[in-house]
């Protein structure tokens, strides 16, 4: 099964869903969409036709408000439907504003910030245990590591060795209410994992090659410590009225601007 | 009663690989058995109770079967949330130890103190909440927690009481134990420490006292049945009077079999000064002149003419 995850597909998925359901959350998916391309169609090792294959590495999403770009490549293999994306926050749709656990293809049920992290740490401490070769790649926000129970996992990590665990940075800049430095400001994130005993690479989160060769480059040392790779992203990445504006956090699709989006991102329609 | 949960712990490991402890750095001298007999399977995830929960419930989704300890107060109370959604929505099996609960910890304070934890999780689905209410009891509530497919909750509050059943009861899930035969119209529920409260007060007057071991989930049929001959109830618990033991006998038997219930348990306060655990409980009107004195007047009340 060959698979495609082209990032500006991946976008117009999201902006089809989140116009049909009329939700929220466009600036958080859209900062996310390389990373997960890079994830899903490079590094992960799953059986395509089974997500629930017990041998899969493990995708989790500890930050839930950018599930639309995970269900858009969850589209993509097969896992739900179009009728899904489609039928987005109807009346008894299965497809939830956050990550979801029930989902297909969804390893946690999140949003609820901080809590995602420590399921993909039991995940990776499980893995471990069993010498199974298995990974996890768990994406939390800058916004999200506010929450003290991400530090408390970060900590396990190290201490537990999980050597294959991948915590993966989207690191926008932005948080519900405004910028993360004017907020709670985190300075260098790549110095804080470094010195929770992290391996630490910082790349650019819309470059496809860079994101790869850096996440390569974090799995070849093999010295028994966690890995985390900062990713710089843009809220927003892709549509031009919506980079940088935090305001497309909360924001919802009128019909030009879902038409403007649409054809920004490569729409023939 | 901790001796019959320790070992129960280190017995079900041993036969069983997938049973892994995981400890928010508490439990001194209890695990000594299960880290001589099954030292890979014990985890220390400090002092980091929400963490530990989250990573309980990333095991279990591989496949193995988590033992949360923790001291009531943490655990549930402090970690609800990951309760609620990372095991109970996935109904995984991840069994939770509060120990400690009640006032145990009386010289401590309000912030090991602990009478909300039942009521906490009263609302939250798909987890059972046990609650022995001596040795037997819980050697039978471990082996339930360690082979149901689902979260448990397991209270264990004063646990030098010692025995009040010969052996080990059979428990069936959701329904109380008889303890005590009695002929008195007004029967007895107690949970956990406060049985032998009740039998003590039952004897005065040969009511008889059940022990319900399980609060959550209550099998109403099996408790209208049991509970059919009596007038009028009187509930125990060393928990909040609100949301817990009696509050969930008065909503079972609401509708099909109501009848007057008298909750004994702790009011709207905290603890205020420091002493001993018979000290804490009579700060509290738990101790045996105290129940008495609420208690005899009702069953009179409701008692034979």
């Amino acid at each position: 099964m060959n698979v495609s995850f082209d990032p500006a597909s991946l976008r117009r998925t999201v902006v089809e869903m989140a116009y049909a359901g009329n939700s929220v959350h466009l600036g958080c998916a859209f900062s996310i969409v390389e990373m997960l391309a890079c994830l899903y169609g490079r590094h992960m090792r799953y059986d395509a036709a089974d997500p629930r294959d017990p041998a899969r590495d493990y995708l989790v999403l500890s930050k839930g408000h950018g599930v639309m770009a995970q269900y858009a490549c969850l589209l993509a293999l097969g896992w739900i439907d179009r009728g899904d994306i489609d039928s987005y926050f109807q009346d008894g749709s299965r497809l939830k504003g956050l990550s979801d656990a029930h989902v297909p293809g969804c390893e946690v049920t999140s949003g609820t910030l901080g809590h995602g992290l420590s399921v993909g740490v039991g995940l990776a401490l499980a893995a471990q245990r069993r010498s199974s070769g298995q990974r996890c790649y768990a994406i939390v926000g800058d916004g999200e590591l506010n929450e003290g129970a991400i530090w408390e996992a970060l900590m396990f990590a190290a201490q537990a060795r999980l050597a294959n665990l991948m915590v993966l940075v989207d690191a926008n800049g932005f948080q519900a209410m405004g910028r993360t430095d004017d907020i709670m400001a985190l300075g260098d994130i790549g110095a804080r994992f470094s010195a929770f005993g992290f391996d630490v690479a910082t790349v650019d989160g819309h470059d496809m090659a860079a994101l790869s060769a850096a996440i390569d480059g974090l799995l070849a040392m093999d010295n028994g410590r966690p890995k985390a790779l900062v990713a710089r992203t843009v809220k927003g990445k892709g549509v031009s009225y919506m980079e940088n504006d935090n305001a497309w956090h909360y924001l919802r699709l009128t019909p030009p601007l879902y038409e403007q989006a649409m054809r920004e991102l490569g729409s023939l329609v | 009663m901790r001796a019959a949960f320790s070992r129960a712990l280190a017995q079900a490991a041993a036969r069983d690989e997938r049973v892994l402890l995981l400890t928010g750095d508490h439990g001194y001298a209890l695990f000594d058995e299960f880290r001589k007999l099954c030292p890979g399977q014990y985890i220390n995830a400090g002092v980091a109770e929400q963490n530990m929960v989250g990573v309980a419930a990333g095991l279990a989704k591989a496949g193995f079967r988590p033992v949360v300890y923790g001291l009531s107060a943490f655990v549930p109370v402090r970690v609800l949330e990951q309760i609620k959604i990372d095991v109970c929505y996935e109904q995984l099996p991840v069994t939770f130890i509060g120990d400690g609960a009640g006032l145990v910890y009386s010289t401590l304070g309000t912030s090991h103190q602990s009478f909300e934890d039942i009521a906490c999780l009263r609302a939250v689905p798909h987890i059972d909440i046990l609650s022995p209410g001596d040795p037997g009891e819980m050697t039978a509530a471990m082996d339930f927690a360690l082979g149901h497919n689902g979260p448990v909750y397991l209270r264990m509050g004063k646990a030098d009481l010692g025995a009040v059943h010969n052996g080990v009861p059979a428990l069936r899930r959701g329904e109380l134990i008889a303890a005590r035969p009695g002929r008195h119209p007004v029967g007895f529920i107690a949970t956990g420490s406060m049985l032998k409260t009740a039998l003590a007060i039952a004897g005065k007057i040969d009511a008889p006292v059940w022990s319900a071991p399980w609060i959550k989930p209550l099998d109403e049929a099996a408790l209208a049945q049991a509970v059919g001959g009596c007038r009028a109830l009187v509930s125990f618990e060393e928990h909040s009077a609100a949301a817990g033991l009696g509050s969930a006998l008065l909503e079972a038997l609401a509708l099909g079999h109501p009848r007057p219930v008298l909750r004994i348990g702790i009011g709207e306060r905290f603890s205020t000064t420091c002493g001993s655990h018979a000290h804490a409980l009579r700060e509290h009107g738990l101790d045996l002149d105290s129940v008495e004195a609420r208690v005899l007047p009702f069953a009179a009340q409701w008692g034979p003419a």
